[in-house]
């Protein structure tokens, strides 16, 4: 039975909280650049990696009994079933009619309100991407 | 019987705090099980009165909003407040610390907890009601449950809240599993019910959350306007449908899982026969858990879900059906050969088999996409999912309820007043329910407060033959209730049926306030009738 209680050192402590301030500084960086259907990958990848930091260190699930981390994958597991089947719908909408094809934005409400920039964050008059099905009505 | 055995925890400590602040798992089981009831009957009435206004077309009972109201009432009130809560919560928890041996679930104030987590949300459901109902439906589906102006937001809260109780008894239950077996009861040799309960608790633990979130995603479309389902916002409609049913087709197997537990004990006692298969139907369970998170799209596939998606689902359905039709064949296997007595909880045990495999049987036509295209949202799904549910889950709460009454209060219904009234709720059933098959068939559609007149012939059936249901499953808990009475004297004995799980063997009926009066020793298997000979102590 491993019930010792592991003892981090504060170094430890230290370098994970500044990693944690340092990528909250990026997610924040990297919301002011429009990378269209990338954004969103960017801003949960940077999420899920501080979040496994806070998880294994913070939490001690890195020393911890490893069936304490099994319960936790098989969670995350069951959240990857979710996800990829609704992505199997969402992803597929256009199957039948195509003209439907796009239900959902891409981006979130979010990107509306900012000034307009192109992907490396100077200024821009217009946005050259197009949404599909957004302006089709129009025609 | 000795004088000490007269010390129970129903009389063991008294007055009404000890009740309200008992840690005692029986006692909280207790308190689960009449308030379950008490809202099984109001669910009831409320069918009744739907059966009432379609026994012929027109409005003649009820308005059209009102039918709404019902048929939402009845529903969230028959799934969140009675079945998903009845059969862990009171049976459940009266039964699973007794049949491991324990002295009481792994956390016993987290269980009072969830108990009063229940009734709060409990509270909202009956402001709810109060407060002229809600229409929607009880799937709450968008766009519409973010525009009805009923109360949409406190019956949705009400669930939130119930769910946290469902979580929190999921979690002691895993604990009291892992960590509280006398010494001796390994996994192989736990009870089935136990198993079913394990399940369960998993099922609870991981899919509730998601209920929780869509919950609070829909309040919060509601009341801040942040697009989620709503296209105008940004959102996805069938997003929410996506949702809902990742818990809710779960939630069906939270509903179906303990009753095959039920039906696992029950069947080998009162066959005198060592169940046939054990490890079979321990790992159907489990996989039955796991599959029952793969096939939500089963329920969605006229709401504009991709084909692609549709495939996949109708596909993995399929599947769903091995395992349940290995428990199937197993309990039939069980009785064969040997003893099967009828007494109340085996007849019951017996309608639970029929109604079951018909309820099963229609849910594969179901996940057939070409077929469901056209029974979707007819009475063919009402009658499917009330075989399933009624049929099967009702069914066997009744069974297991008559079969462990005896243990829980140590006093003996009238039991030929019990066995009518099975088999009025059998026959009672298959009256109501099999002709909506028939209607669904021919395109009747559901939550329609009328209908025309080419269809009347088989409501009004229908409608009568729900009247002879709802008196005999009245009668049935008056019998139980009535067998309370201080002048009952028949006294059941400890072990009325003559079984081998704990609950029966290792203590008295009504058990000890502290389980057993000494510490158990693990003797024999659950099932073990090939090798130890044991009588029933009621007298026929």
């Amino acid at each position: 039975m491993s019930n010792e209680h592991h003892i981090t050192p504060l170094r430890t402590y230290l370098i994970i909280a500044g990693s944690l301030l340092f990528l909250t500084g990026v997610t924040v960086w990297v919301s002011y650049i429009d990378l269209g259907s990338f954004n969103i990958i960017l801003a949960m990848a940077v999420a899920t990696l501080k979040a496994t930091l806070v998880v294994l260190f913070f939490m001690h699930l890195l020393w911890d009994d490893k069936k304490n981390l099994v319960i936790f994958v098989m969670s995350l597991m069951f959240l990857g079933i979710f996800i990829t089947f609704t992505l199997l719908d969402t992803g597929f909408r256009g199957g039948i009619n195509p003209e439907v094809k796009t239900a959902i934005k891409s981006k979130a409400s979010f990107y509306d309100n900012l000034p307009l920039t192109d992907t490396h964050g100077n200024p821009v008059e217009s946005h050259e991407d197009h949404h599909e099905g957004e302006d089709d009505s129009h025609h | 019987m000795s004088e000490n055995q007269n010390i129970n925890y129903l009389n063991h400590p008294k007055g009404i705090m000890s009740w309200l602040l008992t840690l005692d798992h029986k006692r909280i089981g207790l308190m689960y099980l009449f308030s379950g009831i008490i809202f099984f009957l109001i669910g009831g009435l409320l069918a009744l009165g739907m059966r009432l206004e379609l026994a012929a077309p027109g409005n003649d009972f009820v308005s059209n909003d009102t039918y709404n109201s019902m048929y939402t009432l009845h529903g969230a009130i028959m799934i969140f407040l009675f079945i998903i809560p009845a059969i862990p919560g009171a049976l459940g928890n009266i039964l699973l610390p007794l049949m491991v041996g324990a002295k009481d679930v792994a956390f016993p104030r987290l269980n009072l907890a969830s108990f009063y987590i229940y009734s709060f949300g409990a509270l909202f459901a009956i402001y709810t009601i109060v407060n002229g109902g809600v229409d929607t439906g009880w799937t709450f589906y968008t766009p519409y449950s973010t525009q009805s102006t009923s109360n949409v937001v406190p019956m949705t809260l009400g669930i939130f809240i119930i769910g946290f109780s469902s979580i929190l008894t999921g979690l002691n239950f895993i604990a009291t599993v892992h960590k509280m077996r006398v010494p001796g009861l390994t996994w192989y040799k736990l009870p089935l019910f136990v198993w079913a309960l394990y399940g369960t608790s998993l099922v609870q633990i991981t899919a509730t959350p998601v209920l929780a979130i869509t919950m609070v995603l829909l309040i919060l479309e509601r009341f801040l306007g942040i697009g989620i389902f709503d296209p105008a916002l940004g959102g996805d409609p069938v997003l929410y449908q996506h949702f809902f049913w990742f818990y809710s087709h779960p939630a069906v197997y939270i509903m179906i899982l303990p009753a095959f537990g039920i039906i696992s004990e029950i069947i080998p006692v009162h066959s005198r026969k060592k169940v046939w298969g054990y490890k079979f139907i321990a790992y159907s369970t489990l996989s039955i858990a796991f599959i029952g998170f793969l096939v939500w799209g089963h329920h969605m596939f006229t709401s504009g879900q991709s084909v692609f998606s549709q495939i996949v689902f109708s596909f993995i359905t399929y599947f769903v059906g091995i395992p349940t039709g290995v428990k199937i064949f197993s309990w039939i296997l069980t009785m064969y050969k040997g003893q099967v007595s009828f007494t109340t909880p085996m007849i019951y045990a017996l309608a639970f088999l029929f109604l079951f495999t018909i309820g099963g049987l229609t849910g594969i036509f179901l996940g057939a996409v070409a077929l469901d295209i056209h029974l979707h949202d007819t009475y063919f799904v009402v009658a499917h999912f009330h075989y399933v549910m009624q049929g099967g889950t009702i069914i066997a709460f009744l069974a297991g309820l008559h079969h462990w009454w005896p243990k829980s209060f140590g006093k003996m219904y009238n039991q030929k007043i019990a066995s009518l009234c099975a088999l009025g709720v059998f026959i009672g059933f298959n009256g109501t329910f099999f002709p909506q098959f028939l209607l669904g068939l021919r395109g009747m559609p559901r939550r329609y407060a009328t209908y025309s007149d080419q269809f009347s012939e088989l409501h009004t059936y229908s409608t009568f033959w729900s009247t002879i249901l709802g008196l005999s499953i009245f009668i049935a808990i008056l019998n139980l209730m009535w067998s309370l009475r201080k002048s009952n004297k028949l006294d059941p004995g400890s072990n009325p049926w003559g079984a081998l799980t704990m609950e029966w063997t290792h203590t008295s009926s009504p058990p000890h306030p502290h389980n057993f009066e000494s510490d158990p020793v693990f003797t024999n298997g659950p099932y073990d009738y090939d090798k130890v000979i044991v009588e029933p102590t009621l007298k026929k």
